[in-house]
């Protein structure tokens, strides 16, 4: 059962769901990603329609322009968000295999250090 | 667990979960932005003036609406082929147990270390302490470490039954005759929830799983086996 956050714990963002389903406030990238596809559809759109003056096509590209910026931007920032993950993990075994084996013959600093003396 | 009116996947407790999820989301964001695109498509064609009764073809269209999809279709499928044979890895698991589905509990050997076997019943209402939860809680827990690998043996003895944990990413079929095998390695301590997802009878809803997850020091110390 979800519990009521601790005190000093961090609460649960009130969920906000596109269509009824894209949860932007607890999905990592999906915020930013739509914000700036609107930003990216308003720009396009309404620079077609100074050029143009034609306001449905503007819109089709104003659709369009979220459409593309909002998948950019999702596919940057989630390929950013998968390597953070990796470092984390990576830091986290490190730190993990630092306080296992410090001291002991398997401790990695030792061997580096061995390794760069000779 | 669920909280109440919970619609979204629970919080990971696996690396294969998070990984789920995280799909889950790529998944979603894809089907968001094709719902948006057909919902426009349907509110242009609710207001568009134009009618034009002789279109004999439209080759560029039909061309964009075969390679896009197609394209659409690759970027959900390569994420999700590589999930797929995440979970098929052999990762060396340190504990075996068999989990044995009846109507309507589940039985629980711990052959490892000693040959432990118990049974797993829901417990009735009437039974409830305050602070147990009502069609989840059980007598018998099932007691794992937490960061080992640990391979779960999956069989019944009477009908299908399926031994599943959401938060763990776990579903499995329980086949009478069959020994079906899931691994996991949970990556941290707490009482996990699962229910039969296979029907299996009357009594199918009320046959649970629940999942304690200590860690591995306290897990050696033999808590599991002084029932």
């Amino acid at each position: 059962m979800a519990a009521a956050p601790e005190p000093g714990e961090p609460e649960e963002r009130k969920s906000l769901k596109l269509l009824g389903f894209l949860d932007v406030e607890n999905t990592p990238c999906a915020r930013h990603s739509i914000l700036y596809g609107s930003l990216g559809s308003v720009v396009a759109g309404f620079g077609h329609f100074l050029f143009t003056s034609r306001i449905r096509r503007s819109c089709d590209v104003g659709v369009g322009g979220f459409i593309l910026v909002t998948l950019g931007c999702w596919f940057h920032c989630r390929y950013n968000y998968a390597k953070q993950r990796i470092q984390e993990r990576i830091a986290r075994e490190e730190i993990k295999k630092k306080i296992l084996y410090e001291g002991t013959h398997l401790d990695p600093e030792r061997k580096h250090n061995g390794s760069s003396s000779n | 667990m669920a909280h109440a009116a919970q619609v979204g996947l629970q919080d990971a407790t696996s690396p294969i979960m998070e990984e789920l999820i995280i799909f889950h989301d790529h998944a979603l964001m894809i089907i968001f932005l094709i719902c948006f695109l057909v919902l426009y498509a349907l509110f242009l064609t609710l207001t568009t003036k134009l009618t034009n009764t002789s279109i004999s073809d439209a080759q560029e269209m039909e061309t964009v609406w075969t390679i896009l999809p197609a394209i659409i279709l690759v970027l959900i499928a390569l994420p999700s082929l590589r999930i797929l044979y995440m979970t098929d890895e052999v990762n060396d698991p340190s504990f075996t147990i068999k989990s044995i589905g009846h109507q309507w509990y589940w039985t629980y050997e711990y052959t490892d270390y000693g040959g432990l076997i118990f049974n797993s019943y829901m417990l009735p209402p009437l039974f409830l302490e305050p602070g147990d939860l009502r069609l989840l809680d059980v007598d018998n827990r099932v007691v794992l470490p937490v960061e080992a690998p640990v391979r779960m043996m999956i069989t019944s003895q009477d009908v299908l039954h399926s031994w599943a944990i959401p938060t763990l990413g776990l579903k499995t079929d329980a086949i009478p005759g069959r020994l079906n095998q899931t691994t996991f390695t949970a990556t941290r301590p707490g009482v996990y929830y699962g229910q039969c997802s296979e029907i299996c009878g009357a009594n199918h809803s009320f046959m649970p799983i629940v999942l304690e997850l200590i860690p591995l020091k306290i897990f050696e110390m033999g808590p599991v086996f002084t029932l």
